[in-house]
């Protein structure tokens, strides 16, 4: 166990808490994790704060937790898996330290959100790739660790899109910089010779930041990320288009990326896109969903620099053929959505309240990767089991997102309900656990496991546990790093 | 060149396994995309011309001592040539030479297979190397009223082949297409009794003395008739004449045509008029000799200028495979009414063996059919009725191969579903 | 007689495991796979499935023998570094097992080629990645190298466009990736969790060294040319038409600089379907069926550029598509005061141009057919920052390359770097200074690996970023100065390969 007075002497008498509130808040979150107090609470301002953190944490045995965004906190893994537990809070930790147009990259700390660095990118001509209205407090450098689906799937080339390089100090100590970021050199060195730390792969022959990311914090803690942006559109054109038949919508969702036309393209079912839109419960939220099919896909086309209205025009038209192909309409507007409205929105993080908490008070969420074949039947799947357990389909939220130019497709569940109602709670409690199951024998692929399922999803992944455990075994040989997370 | 000058060949190449494949930029589909049938049935990379190659130096060098096993590997190819045709599409080296040097080179140091020595025995005793040959030589040539050269003069020079004079089954193929000349008013004559092998199939095995012996007796044999003109329906037998005669300066001024050749030109004369409908889907394999193998030999003598650019003082051309014999059958078979024509996969310069040649089909008659076999299966998935070729090793095999089977497809010889539509 | 031998019980269950005629130690099967100046192998084993590999990898841990495979063994990295090795040739591993059209990914076995693949994929309008090198590579992108090429600016790269895979560890244990375990799927590699795919690769793979891949898959990309490769005419001047709403051009530029600024816009604009920075010599190459027409055409067209160029295609989804990728290629060509050369503009020419870059068969001709087997001094190269900085590194060298050729120790070529790359859309770049066709004197021979030496002391002090890097000697130079990345390499193969029995010359090794 760390002494609050060592960690004190690196970090300041103020960035360490051992105050009753702080500690409960650490201690639990929405999700159905156990809820385990941490000992303290530290605040780091920077790198070297951290070393001698894990330093101190590796002669004393205790364990880290590190944590990047602010609350609401949704997955459980950021609720120490055992006691005497430390919280490395990082979300002070705000520099943007880089950011370079040339390369289209970015450099920031942990703490940095969302809404702190779009409008800095947008300065420079630039934006980012982000996930589905992340919550405010997300923390960036959180989301691309956790491998979180961007809406923009033709920028996915990777799953680990859309991050570059990392600094971390992993479990033994050791400050660490992944890819480009390696060297030869320091990152000063390097931007003085025109390095922009871009490439991710390497250095020479592993990458070790694929082995950090989805790591939940158990090798390592990350003290800066690169990031890859993209440019701001010069004229943008959303759509949406709606159905009842998921096939059909699919079928347009494969031409629009396939053909590189469209930024944000994802489906959402009528339940989670009134629960976007709307901003009173139940009345507006109904009367949204009412308006809408239950299927609706959304996407944008836009234009940059070079002939932005030839593009937008020509893609329009290419556009209009594949939904012909597809039996589909391109609208602006479905019902009471219009798409320019939701442009704007999942452009920016989530208001508050965050939208999955807007309705209910909590959300559940089930996700999981897989493949357009088995799209339909995990669907069914996943309804069947809903109105079986007492929670209603129809109030269930389904959020699909292609990604790795959709290689693949990100399937989301979102189970809404009242934390206060123990009832309610409990079924979707066991609705998540007996879905785990269903879903995995259906074609899901649970690629980010958190919670109480972790042990059934590595139970179907023996090979990549034991491997992974000697991954563990090399950079945390201690088990200080969140342990009691994952398969360690 | 003796094999140790090819050892620079080995160091020229740069183990790309293009020689495994047809021209990669030629594939279309995955199956059918192997060229070569030794590494496609054996994998031991040191089947491939890769791999062979590579033991070359060690052969000339004597850190490779000869064995059963080296025998085998030497042995188990066609010396089909696909592998030198490939490689050539993108370097500037020779890849069939120095095989067949190898082998030339276990022949001078008496070491081939048993079963080789005894073919040539036969071959020095009886001017064939097919055993067993219970037929005389120009039976097949019996009431055709054709003239003999040994003792009239032509113009035309028939060269019948072992393969077809031994084997009353094919005769007919021989006697096609010396009346067909014959009907287009071709002065042609044979050679009967007196006919002998071209002994291309003995410098294949490697057997490099053998074959100049007949080749000069044969030349000879020309040369005092006064022929002009060598046509002959089998395509070891047209490589024999026309590029390994000259290699060795001995065709002289001998114009040297298959029959496909000399029937798409008196076609074209309108001296044969393919007027009779032959309602038939067939494809054409394109034997080895007579495709990639049929192209004249270009004579060049002078160093290689090594570096920094491998160049060479003359300039040389490298024989590709470019002008090889693929138009004129084609030519014939869509000059015949109600043929189909389709084709495989690997044709032309790129075709796949039919698997007799190399002396294989005497010395592992297996790996003949399977490679026969091969090019069966891809026949049949164009949907042919037939598969027609232009040589009568590859008509053998490929008979034998679907007997074997037991499957529906035919096998003719170009001349014979020719004879048809006259 | 082969000089090393193999355990004769280890070489007895191998007869066992794969039969007597998928396992050799006779001379003449060894001989066929030495490569150059290489030691030879001691064995050569022939495995058919996952299975057979497993078992072998575990009898080679039991027998302690070091092992190592690979595929069409094109290249040194496929040798090995010692005697005693046993090579696990994967010939008889060669099937496409899956090509999935909805989600655009195709799952091979190691001795599938690009060649083959593509043309798979073509048929069903897709496209793979190919690695530069040639498209007679093997498809997995876990081979050798880095799986980048040509097409690389719209097809990704090996790295990046990898899936799910399966993994005999070098101590014998199959690795199934990602949904492949749970599933028996190849969508996903990665997870659950962290992703294996960081310790089974990097910028280059492993080589051999950490154990044995045997399926991967990899992530397709549209192909709106035709479904089947075209070409007309007989071996080696198969000629072919540009397809419709396609495009292709090389582009000289007045300087280096202009040729980068236009390179990034065509990058940004992600209006790239192919795109190479190359030098004159080796367009020239590509097209020549022969090194004396190589050097008849680059007589004739060197002197014709103005400086550094790129080959770029571009390929329109639609008739609209290609005519508004069309107007701001132009414009941005315009803008950096760039030049179409007519040698690829000719129609005459530049469908066989677009070909053979879409599957490259030529890079043989552009790099190999010079001097044959090796390159001189071979590939030079640096693994990407980014584009600008890997350009700069190049630049750097270029006076090297001139002062070569003013000596007489390489031809007449161009000093202009041969290859550079940006990677999807700029997103990543790399560059390579190819010197081709050298002279084997003893003085040229050290200018040579002098030259080796003064390109990574280049991108070291240069602060580049590291080179094509294998080996103990090489992970060593530029460990240090490169975060100790040298030392985690090191701690995973101890963690994978307890027994160090990988064979990892062309990897590293876990010496303390």
């Amino acid at each position: 166990m760390i002494e609050e007075k060592e960690l004190a002497k690196i970090v300041g008498t103020t960035n360490v808490s051992r105050e009753p509130e702080t500690l409960k808040s650490y201690s639990k979150d929405i999700s159905f994790v156990n809820s385990v107090r941490p000992e303290c609470v530290v605040r780091p301002g920077n790198a070297d704060d951290i070393k001698k953190i894990v330093k101190l944490a590796n002669e004393t045995r205790t364990p880290l937790v590190p944590v990047s965004s602010g609350e609401p906190h949704f997955r459980g893994d950021t609720i120490p898996g055992t006691g005497g537990a430390v919280m490395v809070d990082l979300s002070g930790m705000k520099k943007i330290i880089r950011i370079d147009r040339l390369n289209r990259m970015v450099m920031f700390e942990p703490g940095v959100t969302y809404g702190e660095l779009i409008p800095v990118l947008a300065k420079e001509g630039m934006r980012f790739s982000m996930p589905l209205l992340p919550r405010k407090t997300k923390s960036v450098v959180g989301s691309m660790l956790e491998r979180e689906p961007v809406v923009m799937p033709a920028y996915h080339w990777d799953i680990s899109d859309p991050l570059g390089c990392v600094e971390v100090v992993f479990g033994t100590g050791d400050t660490f910089r992944t890819g480009a970021a390696a060297g030869p050199g320091t990152i000063e060195e390097q931007w003085e010779a025109g390095g922009a730390q871009q490439e991710a792969a390497g250095p020479t022959q592993f990458s070790l930041y694929r082995v950090i990311q989805g790591a939940q914090g158990t090798m390592g803690i990350v003290t800066w990320a690169s990031a890859k942006c993209e440019l701001l559109p010069r004229l943008e054109e959303p759509f949406l288009v709606g159905s009842s038949q998921l096939d059909k919508i699919m079928e347009m969702v494969y031409w629009l990326i396939r053909t590189r036309m469209v930024n944000e393209c994802f489906v959402l079912n009528n339940t989670n896109l009134a629960t976007i839109m709307a901003n009173k419960f139940p009345g507006e939220y109904q009367d949204i969903k009412n308006s809408l099919p239950p299927w609706i896909l959304f996407f944008n086309i836009a234009g940059y620099d070079y002939f932005p209205e030839k593009k937008v025009s020509v893609h329009i038209h290419d556009m209009k053929e594949i939904a012909q192909r597809a039996g589909l309409e391109p609208v602006q507007a479905i019902g009471k959505v219009s798409a320019s409205e939701l442009l704007e929105a999942v452009q920016r993080p989530s208001e508050d309240p965050y939208w999955k908490l807007r309705g209910k008070g909590a959300c559940e969420d089930i996700f999981f990767i897989t493949i357009n074949d088995k799209l339909s039947g995990l669907v069914s799947a996943m309804n069947n089991l809903a109105d079986a357990a007492g929670y209603p389909a129809s109030e269930m939220g389904i959020y699909l997102q292609p990604i790795v130019q959709n290689a693949n497709c990100h399937l989301e569940f979102n189970l809404f309900y009242n934390p206060e109602d123990p009832a309610e709670a409990g079924k979707v409690r066991e609705l998540n656990t007996k879905a785990t199951k269903t879903l995995m024998s259906n074609g899901a692929f649970f690629s980010r496991p958190y919670g109480e399922n972790t042990d059934t999803i590595y139970s179907s992944h023996a090979s990549t546990a034991a491997a992974l455990k000697r991954v563990k075994a090399m950079f945390d040989p201690n088990n200080i790093m969140n342990p009691g997370k994952l398969c360690f | 060149m003796p094999l140790k000058d090819y050892v620079r060949e080995t160091e020229i190449c740069c183990g790309c396994s293009c020689c495994k494949f047809i021209p990669l930029e030629k594939i279309k589909e995955y199956k059918h995309s192997y060229v070569c049938p030794s590494i496609a049935k054996y994998n031991f990379n040191t089947y491939a011309a890769f791999g062979r190659l590579a033991f070359a130096k060690n052969l000339v060098d004597k850190t490779l001592e000869y064995s059963d096993k080296v025998l085998e590997v030497i042995y188990n190819c066609q010396m089909c040539g696909a592998c030198d045709t490939s490689c050539k599409y993108a370097m500037d080296m020779d890849v069939l030479e120095p095989i067949n040097e190898t082998r030339i080179k276990c022949v001078e140091d008496g070491q081939t297979l048993p079963v080789l020595d005894k073919l040539v025995a036969s071959m020095r005793k009886q001017g064939t190397m097919l055993p067993g040959a219970k037929a005389k030589r120009g039976q097949w040539a019996e009431g055709l009223g054709v003239k003999d050269i040994t003792k009239e003069k032509v113009q035309v020079l028939f060269h019948a082949g072992c393969r077809i004079s031994y084997n009353k089954d094919m005769w007919k193929l021989a006697q096609a297409s010396v009346k067909l000349l014959k009907k287009a008013g071709v002065d042609v004559g044979i050679a009967g009794d007196n006919e002998s092998c071209c002994g291309g199939r003995a410098y294949q095995m490697g057997y490099r003395e053998d074959f100049l012996n007949q080749a000069k007796k044969n030349m000879e044999m020309i040369k005092k008739s006064g022929v002009k003109t060598l046509v002959t329906g089998c395509a070891d037998c047209y490589n024999a004449f026309k590029v390994l005669y000259d290699k060795f300066d001995l065709k002289g001024s001998l114009e040297v045509l298959h029959t496909t050749e000399y029937f798409a030109r008196l076609i074209k004369d309108g001296k044969l008029k393919p007027t009779k409908k032959v309602a038939l889907k067939v494809t054409y394999h394109d034997p080895c000799r007579l495709g990639r193998l049929g192209e004249s030999w270009i004579h060049w003598k002078g160093k290689e200028i090594p570096e920094p650019v491998r160049l060479f003082n003359p300039p040389r051309e490298f024989m590709r495979g470019t002008n090889g014999i693929y138009e004129p059958p084609r030519d014939v078979l869509k000059s015949i009414p109600g043929l189909k024509l389709v084709e495989m996969d690997r044709i032309k310069e790129y075709a796949w063996c039919c698997g007799s040649g190399g002396g294989v089909s005497e010395t592992n008659h297996e790996f003949a059919k399977w490679t026969a076999n091969e090019r069966i299966t891809e026949a049949e998935s164009t949907g042919a009725e037939a598969i027609v070729t232009a040589c009568p090793w590859c008509e053998s095999i490929f008979g034998d191969t679907i007997k074997a089977k037991g499957n529906a497809l035919k096998v003719y010889d170009i001349v014979e579903i020719l004879e048809k539509s006259i | 007689m082969s000089l090393n031998k193999i355990n004769k019980e280890l070489y007895k269950a191998l007869e066992d495991v794969l039969g007597p005629e998928n396992i050799s130690e006779d001379p003449i099967v060894i001989y066929g796979y030495k490569f150059k100046m290489a030691p030879e192998f001691a064995a050569i084993a022939l495995p058919k499935n996952t299975k057979e590999v497993q078992t072998i990898v575990r009898l080679c841990n039991k027998y302690k023998t070091k092992y190592k495979a690979a595929s069409t063994s094109w290249g040194a990295y496929a040798d090995p570094g010692v005697l005693g090795v046993l090579k696990i040739d994967l010939r008889r591993m060669n099937r496409i097992i899956e090509i999935n059209e909805k989600n655009m990914y195709a799952v091979v076995e190691p001795y599938v080629i690009y060649a083959q693949l593509q043309a798979e994929v073509m048929k069903r309008g897709m496209l793979c990645n190919v690695t530069g090198a040639g498209s007679n590579c093997s498809a997995l992108p876990l081979a050798a190298h880095a799986n980048l090429g040509q097409l690389s600016i719209s097809c990704s790269w090996g790295e990046r466009n990898l899936l799910g895979y399966e993994w005999v560890t070098p101590d014998g244990d199959i690795v199934r990736s990602g949904a492949l375990e749970s599933l028996g799927e190849y969508f996903c590699g990665d997870g659950p969790g962290p992703s294996l795919r960081g310790i089974i690769r990097g910028d280059q793979t492993p080589m051999g060294g950490l154990g044995v891949y045997t399926k991967a898959a990899q992530k397709l990309y549209p192909w709106t040319g035709p479904s089947v490769f075209p070409g007309e005419g007989v071996s080696p001047h198969y000629v072919s038409q540009v397809p419709p709403n396609f495009m292709i051009r090389y582009y000289h530029f007045p300087s280096p600089q202009l040729q980068e600024d236009a390179m990034m816009k065509i990058a940004e604009t992600e209006i790239g379907f192919l795109m190479m920075g190359f030098n004159i010599t080796m367009v020239t190459a590509n097209m020549a069926t022969s090194n004396r027409e190589e050097r008849e055409l680059t007589k004739t067209w060197m002197p014709q550029v103005q400086g550094p160029g790129c080959v770029v295609v571009i390929a329109g989804n639609s008739a609209g598509d290609f005519e508004y990728k069309k107007m701001v290629l132009e414009k941005i060509v315009e803008e950096c005061n760039g030049k179409s050369l007519p040698l690829v503009e000719d129609p005459k020419n530049a469908g066989g141009f677009l070909y053979r870059w879409t599957r490259p068969t030529s890079s043989i001709r552009e790099c190999f057919r010079v001097g044959g087997g090796g390159m001189g001094a071979g590939a030079v190269s640096v693994s990407a920052d980014n584009y600008p900085l890997m350009h700069k590194w190049v630049l750097a060298l270029a006076p090297y390359k001139a002062d070569f050729i003013k000596r007489g120790y390489v031809y007449a070529q161009s000093t202009d770097p041969p290859v550079m790359q940006l990677m999807e859309h700029g997103h990543g770049g790399h560059c390579e200074m190819l010197i081709t066709g050298t002279v084997k004197t003893p003085e040229a021979n050290k200018a040579m690996m002098d030259f080796m030496e003064i390109s990574k002391k280049v991108a070291i002090e240069g602060h580049f970023g590291t080179g094509y890097v294998w080996g103990d000697k090489d992970h060593d130079l530029f460990g240090p100065p490169t975060s100790n990345y040298h030392l985690w390499l090191r701690k995973v193969k101890k963690t994978f390969d307890p027994n160090g029995l990988s064979e990892a010359n062309s990897y590293i090794s876990a010496k303390e």
